[in-house]
């Protein structure tokens, strides 16, 4: 996916010349000849994410359409109140495209790992996140976004749906499938793993790759039940308040498996850490029976 | 002290009086470097005030945002009754800090939050550079405002792109010598790459001609003006007494701190 993003922005820089580029010193072999070529609008511009945010602001105020790269954690939390004030409050637009979503950075600890990134972004009026599955969704909801004058933060992961690949509409869920007795929102790359579980039960299942703004409308239009299963790969409940209000008036009830809120302080792989703190097909399976079974 | 310098300062205290709130000691210390800019220096009039090639104030020391109001009254771009109707209203576009989203022309930025200015700015000045524009951007920052970590990063921008078009005010009222061992700016932003100049920054004549200086050098280093200035200069008891960083004057102070002015 991080292939993807960067071939794209060479391809962006080369041909429209009303969009820059800023990394923050990562990335850069990949696209080294545009580095090469167009070192106006295409930069490493050393490593200091605040004032970079500030600067790309700028440059957006002038009409340009600036696109950022760097490790979620600094382009987010580091950021916030550039995000706030300069381009929220400002109506100003910019691409943010991070890697080492959640904890795609296994062995680096807390100061890597993201898993409260939607609920930050979310937190700012006016923002969008995305969270592609795969590549071919990265490039999808990056064509359809990039120009739309808006923060919008994009969330590349590492591990992305080898499975599923399904075409994705910036804004829009995708119906995966219909069923009676649970609805499972599957969020970005968890959807291999939560099709692994609900492809032979009477279950709808409904795929985000936006998470801000949220669909609100194909949820309601596909949650028959009342109960909502949500798998998503960053803080338990970041799509909570989404969630009821596209069920607002409804009885509900709600299970989750995504991260739980508190600091990890573990090492290892991505795939223990998934083990670990249970997303993971058994505990999806089991959550959905309870579900189902209530 | 000249007429013009009287007027704005006296604006700045009706419309503070009006909105009751601001911060009148930052105002008055950077209101000649600002009236100056507009006056003699910046390709910009309200007829301009949209173009794609005019020259860009931002404001980066928000606390002296109201220093804006006076300044575009006297050019022509807003009306001291209009703002004096409403500044600080419910659903006012006029308040001690700006909204750009509520302005068509004039307003440039949204300031409050220190260290986001300049930045900002050097944005500005590098997309004025890739578009072949020969628009201008001139950033006002207070000294304190230098304490930000986000000047420092602007200022490695700055000098890696040299960005010649770009020319950061500081206005130093002495505020950060109050809080910290500062050490020279001077010096500070010269190892940065930046041309750095010094001017008495009350003195209108000697503003303009440090500014014309400014703007022929394009050398490829990105300008410094360090304006040495008093805070709330134009009025003996504001330059005495630091309440006046932040408060608003009743109907009675009004008329006492008008009236200093107008003797200044």
């Amino acid at each position: 996916m991080r292939r993807a993003f960067l071939n794209r922005v060479a391809d962006m820089i080369r041909n429209e010349t009303d969009t820059t580029f800023f990394t923050v010193d990562i990335g850069m072999w990949a696209i080294r000849d545009v580095l090469r070529d167009f070192p106006e609008r295409c930069t490493n511009v050393g490593i200091y994410e605040d004032g970079m945010f500030s600067i790309a602001a700028g440059m957006a105020r002038r009409g340009l359409v600036p696109t950022i790269f760097g490790i979620q954690p600094y382009l987010i939390e580091r950021t916030l109140e550039q995000i706030k004030m300069d381009f929220a409050y400002q109506k100003l637009g910019v691409n943010v495209i991070g890697t080492g979503a959640a904890v795609d950075y296994p062995k680096y600890g807390y100061s890597h790992y993201c898993a409260e990134d939607v609920q930050i972004v979310k937190a700012i009026p006016g923002c969008e996140f995305a969270a592609p599955g795969t590549a071919r969704q990265f490039l999808q909801l990056f064509n359809q976004s990039y120009r739309d004058g808006k923060p919008t933060f994009f969330r590349v992961s590492d591990h992305p749906n080898t499975e599923y690949d399904v075409d994705v509409k910036f804004g829009k869920a995708n119906v995966i499938q219909t069923g009676t007795r649970a609805t499972v929102i599957a969020v970005s790359v968890m959807l291999d793993m939560v099709m692994r579980v609900c492809k032979d039960l009477d279950v709808t299942v409904l795929y985000y790759t936006t998470l801000e703004p949220f669909d609100r409308e194909t949820l309601a239009a596909n949650c028959p039940s009342g109960r909502v299963l949500i798998v998503e790969p960053e803080y338990e409940g970041s799509l909570l308040y989404d969630v009821h209000r596209a069920l607002s008036g409804r009885t509900l009830r709600i299970a989750h498996v995504a991260f739980p809120r508190e600091i990890f302080r573990n090492y290892g792989t991505y795939e223990e850490k998934l083990e670990y703190y249970g997303l993971t097909e058994e505990h999806a399976r089991a959550e959905l029976t309870n579900l189902m079974d209530f | 002290m000249k007429q013009i310098s009287k007027t704005l300062r006296k604006e700045a205290l009706y419309l503070s009086h009006k909105c009751q709130d601001g911060n009148l000691q930052s105002v008055f210390s950077c209101l000649d470097i600002v009236w100056t800019l507009y006056d003699k220096i910046m390709n910009w009039s309200p007829q301009k005030a949209a173009d794609e090639d005019r020259d860009f104030f931002i404001i980066s020391k928000g606390q002296a945002t109201l220093a804006l109001y006076p300044v575009l009254i006297e050019k022509g771009m807003f009306s001291l009754e209009e703002i004096g109707s409403e500044i600080g209203t419910f659903h006012s576009r006029y308040c001690i800090q700006t909204d750009l989203t509520k302005f068509q022309g004039g307003i440039e930025n949204n300031a409050g939050s220190l260290g986001h200015g300049l930045p900002f700015a050097a944005g500005i000045a590098h997309a004025n550079k890739i578009k072949r524009s020969l628009s201008r951007v001139y950033v006002l920052c207070g000294d304190g405002e230098f304490c930000e970590g986000t000047m420092w990063e602007t200022c490695i921008f700055a000098g890696s792109k040299r960005l010649d078009n770009l020319c950061v005010i500081i206005d130093d009222n002495n505020s950060v010598g109050a809080m910290v061992e500062f050490g020279s700016l001077s010096a500070k932003l010269a190892a940065f790459g930046f041309e750095v100049f010094d001017v008495d920054g009350h003195d209108m004549q000697a503003l303009e001609t440090v500014f014309l200086q400014v703007g022929t050098a394009l050398n490829g280093k990105p300008k410094a003006v360090i304006a040495h200035t008093i805070r709330g200069y134009g009025s003996q008891t504001m330059t005495e007494q630091d309440i006046w960083f932040h408060k608003a004057p009743n109907a009675e102070e009004l008329q006492m701190l008008t009236k200093e002015v107008e003797e200044f």
